[in-house]
């Protein structure tokens, strides 16, 4: 072990160094946790870990490369057909919400309820980067310099993934909704009966329903709005089970979530309309 | 050492981290994950018991921030643990580069408890986690790898040195 000279400064002995180092990281943690403080540092350190997520990326792009370029001319006529048959079917529907979307708009101007307002939407790919994290994260393609805030809700055409839990400047993590801190406020479609929907690691489990309330497997289970996070109305999960708790005061159901959260490739970002 | 000798070493040293961030994220399936051993903090240990000089502090508080944005986790929290790994090395090398590889290993070892405590009591305090056995998993691999590391390391480092 070293010992201090009378000529050495006490700034170079090594316990000095490490209690400043440890004193930075200390309060870089609690400006980061309490006041978003540590944004900027976070931003600027991002720009510096680009290159290292380009390098995990490039061997995925470049099979996606060499697969576009080795598929059969007949395979993407193939899918080119299916790709156009899929986009009548959803015109069909959409001239069919045109009337009913229409329809409602009058019933609520005649109620004077508040209209949905309309949102704005972006697509943001996922980096198949690993997480040691003990969180269940996501990273995608997106960061504060295409506006995404902290508390964005991400979803994909079959339901609700989560929400952005740390925003650096060109991507960002998204918490899945299966995390175990994670709460999702709830509404089941049939009854209109709303809760909130924990995370267990695979699942989403619903712990606080009232035993007299009519609750089977199958209901469909929507976002409610509540906590002004996640539009209203986007489909989350459907119920799998129902039980009675052991103390027998509420009833638990645990629901499956409808995106298919271990293989994402694009997601969907919302802004909360104007 | 002349000062290219440092010079080099350096560029390894910095080679070696930047493998390391690289190594743990590569994706693999989830069995795989539970076992992957923290490679950076592995690498700190490696070159502070090398480097011997403090110095080595402020690398393993620089990779350890690049970590956390990496990780989407508290800024802060892989750099305070590999600063206290590196800091826990440094003052005991000397006495470390004396000792047999078992005993070498065995202290490594703890001080990579050390790191994987400092995380989760971060973590416990940050979002109230609650540690699990399997944390300890990557305790067993870096028993398995850490000779391998130290031997690899070393040889290239001669070899490096001799060109």
């Amino acid at each position: 072990m070293e010992s201090l000279t009378s000529n050495q400064k006490v700034t170079q002995s090594p316990l000095f160094k490490f209690l400043v180092l440890e004193f930075i990281c200390l309060t870089l943690m609690i400006a980061d946790k309490n006041h978003q403080l540590a944004q900027p540092v976070r931003n600027t350190l991002s720009l510096a870990v680009i290159p290292l997520i380009k390098i995990i990326e490039w061997p995925q792009e470049l099979f996606d490369i060499t697969q576009v370029a080795l598929s059969r001319q007949a395979s993407l006529i193939e899918e080119n057909t299916r790709l156009k048959e899929q986009l009548l079917d959803a015109r069909f529907k959409v001239q069919q919400n045109v009337t009913l979307a229409a329809e409602n708009e009058r019933l609520r101007a005649m109620l004077n309820a508040s209209g949905n307002s309309p949102l704005a939407t972006s697509v943001a790919f996922v980096s198949n980067i690993n997480q040691h994290q003990k969180r269940q994260h996501i990273i995608i393609d997106q960061g504060s310099s295409s506006k995404v805030f902290t508390g964005q809700a991400v979803l994909n055409l079959e339901g609700v993934i989560g929400q952005v839990d740390v925003v650096s400047q060109t991507f960002s993590h998204v918490i899945l909704i299966t995390d175990t801190e994670h709460a999702l406020p709830v509404e089941i479609l049939r009854t209109g009966l709303r809760t909130i929907a924990y995370g267990d690691g695979q699942k989403l489990s619903l712990t606080e329903i009232p035993t007299s309330a009519d609750i089977q497997p199958g209901d469909v289970v929507v976002t409610s709005g509540f906590g002004n996070r996640f539009p209203r109305g986007l489909q989350v999960a459907t119920i799998e089970s129902t039980a009675v708790s052991p103390d027998r005061t509420f009833q638990t159901a645990v629901a499956a979530p409808l995106a298919r959260i271990d293989r994402l490739s694009e997601v969907f970002l919302v802004w909360p309309g104007e | 050492m002349t000062v290219s000798n440092r010079s080099t070493s350096h560029r390894l040293m910095h080679a070696s981290m930047l493998m390391a961030l690289l190594l743990s994220l590569i994706p693999w399936p989830p069995a795989v994950l539970l076992l992957q051993p923290h490679w950076v903090a592995m690498l700190v240990a490696y070159w502070s018991l090398n480097a011997a000089s403090s110095r080595v502090m402020y690398v393993a508080f620089a990779y350890g921030l690049l970590l956390d944005v990496l990780m989407g986790s508290l800024l802060g929290k892989h750099g305070m643990s590999l600063v206290a790994l590196s800091f826990l090395v440094t003052k005991s090398a000397r006495q470390l580069r004396m000792t047999s590889m078992g005993q070498l290993l065995g202290m490594v070892l703890v001080l990579l408890f050390n790191d994987i405590i400092i995380r989760a009591f971060i973590d416990w305090i940050s979002y109230g986690y609650k540690p699990v056995v399997y944390d300890l998993l990557p305790l067993l691999t870096a028993a398995f790898i850490w000779p391998w590391l130290k031997y690899l390391l070393d040889r290239f480092q001669v070899a490096v040195r001799n060109s």
